[in-house]
């Protein structure tokens, strides 16, 4: 295959992308809208743990602690009402109500009874973190000190006032999109030509079915990489380690050109190939989701070409890491995408006889 | 003797259990119009596919320009130029734009996209994109994108079909520029008189298997009936239409008759054409 080729099939396919309005289109927009979504996102993350509190009155040892404490926000109220308006309102997640004779109470032996009011969303295994909590409050309000000593070693990165943003956390994400979406265009721009017969055209010149995939190959995944780049590039994430991170994008765009083979040889038009590029998107976008939920990772979402993609940008986008922690995820996802790459090839093959 | 430009040996290909192609054999001059006829199913678009490497006989042998077809596709096709039955043209690229695509496909460094496109009669077209012209435009493309390589042997399947007697026109005569050029040129048709018109031999294909093959003069001398035809007016006011044989001893006598006894209106003479003579080695005609 001459360079003369080459070019010539990379020109007429970058028009064809272009001349499908709905693909260009979708190609601007998601873009523009990915790097939008990015910015809105938080840049950062609450760490302080909000409560309301009625308490008629409060020791000095425990106002001092109270107010000492960065990490706490606590919002006194005068009656248990307006704690519980609060938290309707959606301004706190959780109020103790103290009873008003609470140091009456202790002072007499009694079992002073205390209200915990909770958010409806906040999430079962923090009821009982709370229920610790006011224990806690309780050895202060009686100015004693805990049973126990409790020592924190945090394992790795300590992520302590360094907790991911949700916009980082979600890039990731936004790059499989945009990956996917130009996967989508050349599915359907491979599908249109072979609906169309033009491949029987241009195989009937010196072109081979070899030079054709290269070319097509080279397109898919210059194009998306492209696409993903920018992207990175916007969002900043290219400042740290961009040599990996580009390889990464390299070999992600090589994935999906894979998949945008396998989608072709299936689809045989614009809702087709939508069809079946919805599936392969949703598949390929599950890794990110164990990002989004942490603890939601399972052991099966390895399996998942994009798995390898995702982890690699989500490390070296938020804990720096480099070529020793990530080359093996590089490996694997090369690997994966000289799989579809040949999968899809040899499957597409067959419609073009 | 100078080597055909095609030899086609016992080609033979199925469809699974259907035989599209039974053992057919031919050759074609260098710089011969040679016509594939026969009608629709007969095996024509199989025959080409395999005689341009898009397809590999399941037994036979083929070259062209002397070169095995089913071990070397690619320098056969370097030197081929192929118009398809049905059109395949990027229609939201440009005229001009589709005849430079294919010409850096097959290594033309300086093409003239405007001189081609004059050529089929689409002279100020070029910039306008595929989507917007009409059939007869499309299948002069076809025939342009063809040339852009200056092929050495032409292959056209049907390529005037439903065109417009102007295209049409356009075609045949760009046809004969080929031949003039020097290249061959191997056309697939259904339509007889088209065929009579342009080609040097014919051959009929029925069935996967060729049943004749000559040049359309033999064909009509060998199989052909020359007639007169005769419209003579009745008593009652009405035309009646008479025919006669022409090449039979009787034929003056019965002529004379006719002229000397009845009102002759009209009267003239016809050759059989290719398709009553398909008609009559086949048993059917071509729509069939």
């Amino acid at each position: 295959m001459t360079t003369m080729m080459l070019t010539a099939l990379i020109a007429k396919d970058f028009k064809g992308y272009f001349a499908n309005r709905f693909f260009a289109l979708v190609t601007v927009l998601s873009l523009v809208a990915f790097t939008g979504l990015y910015f809105l996102l938080p840049k950062t993350v609450d760490e302080t743990l909000a409560l309301g509190l009625v308490l008629a009155e409060a020791p000095p040892a425990l106002e001092a602690e109270l107010s000492n404490a960065d990490e706490v926000r606590i919002a006194r109220f005068a009656t248990s009402e307006e704690l519980q308006a609060a938290i309707l309102a959606g301004d706190l997640p959780v109020g103790f109500v103290f009873p008003d004779d609470l140091a009456a109470q202790l002072q007499a032996g009694t079992q002073p009874q205390v209200t915990l009011f909770l958010a409806p969303d906040v999430p079962p295994e923090f009821v009982s973190i709370y229920e610790v909590a006011v224990q806690e409050f309780v050895f202060l309000i009686l100015g004693q000190e805990l049973p126990i000593e409790v020592t924190e070693t945090v394992l790795g990165p300590d992520m302590a006032g360094a907790q991911i943003a949700p916009r980082q956390r979600m890039l990731p994400l936004l790059v499989v999109f945009v990956l996917m979406v130009e996967s989508l265009g050349l599915a359907s721009l491979i599908a249109s030509e072979v609906e169309a017969g033009t491949i029987r055209a241009l195989l009937v010149t010196p072109l081979t079915m070899r030079g054709l995939f290269f070319a097509k190959g080279i397109f898919g995944s210059l194009f998306a990489f492209a696409q993903a780049a920018l992207l990175l590039l916007l969002t900043g994430g290219l400042a740290a380690q961009p040599l990996l991170n580009l390889l990464a994008l390299l070999a992600g765009a090589a994935m999906v050109t894979g998949v945008a083979f396998l989608i072709a040889s299936v689809g045989r038009d614009l809702m087709s190939v939508m069809g079946w590029g919805i599936l392969a998107m949703l598949l390929l976008a599950l890794p990110t989701l164990s990002l989004l939920i942490p603890g939601l990772a399972s052991n099966w979402m390895r399996l998942i070409p994009s798995h390898y993609l995702v982890d690699t940008l989500f490390r070296t986008l938020n804990f720096q890491a480099g070529w020793r922690e990530v080359g093996v995820n590089l490996l694997v996802l090369l690997a994966y995408a000289a799989v579809l790459m040949t999968l899809g090839t040899m499957t597409l093959q067959r419609r073009f006889r | 003797m100078p080597i055909p430009s095609i030899i086609a040996e016992k080609l033979v290909y199925r469809y699974g259990s259907l035989l599209a192609v039974d053992q057919i054999s031919f050759q074609v001059a260098s710089g011969e119009i040679f016509g594939f006829l026969g009608p629709n199913g007969a095996g024509k678009s199989t025959t080409v596919k395999m005689l341009t490497g898009q397809l590999l006989p399941q037994s036979g042998q083929m070259t062209i320009l002397g070169i095995d077809v089913a071990r070397h596709p690619k320098r056969v096709q370097a030197r081929i130029g192929v118009c398809f039955e049905l059109t395949n043209l990027y229609e939201t690229m440009s005229g001009a734009e589709n005849l430079h695509l294919f010409a850096r496909l097959f290594g033309v460094r300086s093409f003239d996209a405007d001189a081609l496109l004059r050529r089929v009669g689409l002279d100020g077209r070029g910039k306008d994109k595929v989507e917007g012209y009409s059939k007869g435009m499309k299948q002069r493309l076809m025939v342009a994108r063809a040339l852009v390589n200056q092929p050495d042997v032409l292959f056209l399947d049907e390529p005037t079909e439903g065109l417009d007697p102007t295209s049409a026109q356009a075609i045949r005569n760009v046809i004969r520029e080929e031949q003039a050029r020097g290249a061959t040129v191997f056309l697939t048709t259904h339509d007889m008189h088209e065929a009579d018109m342009l080609c040097d031999r014919v051959a009929f294909l029925d069935r996967g298997t060729i049943v004749a093959l000559d040049t359309p003069h033999t064909l009509k001398q060998q199989y052909g009936e020359r007639m007169v035809y005769v419209e003579v007016l009745a008593p009652d006011g009405s035309l009646q239409r008479r025919e006669i044989m022409l090449d039979r001893a009787d034929t003056p006598a019965e002529v004379a008759a006719l002229l000397q006894g009845e009102q002759v209106v009209t009267l003239h003479s016809a050759e059989a054409t290719l398709e009553d003579i398909f008609i009559r080695i086949t048993g059917r005609g071509l729509a069939s």
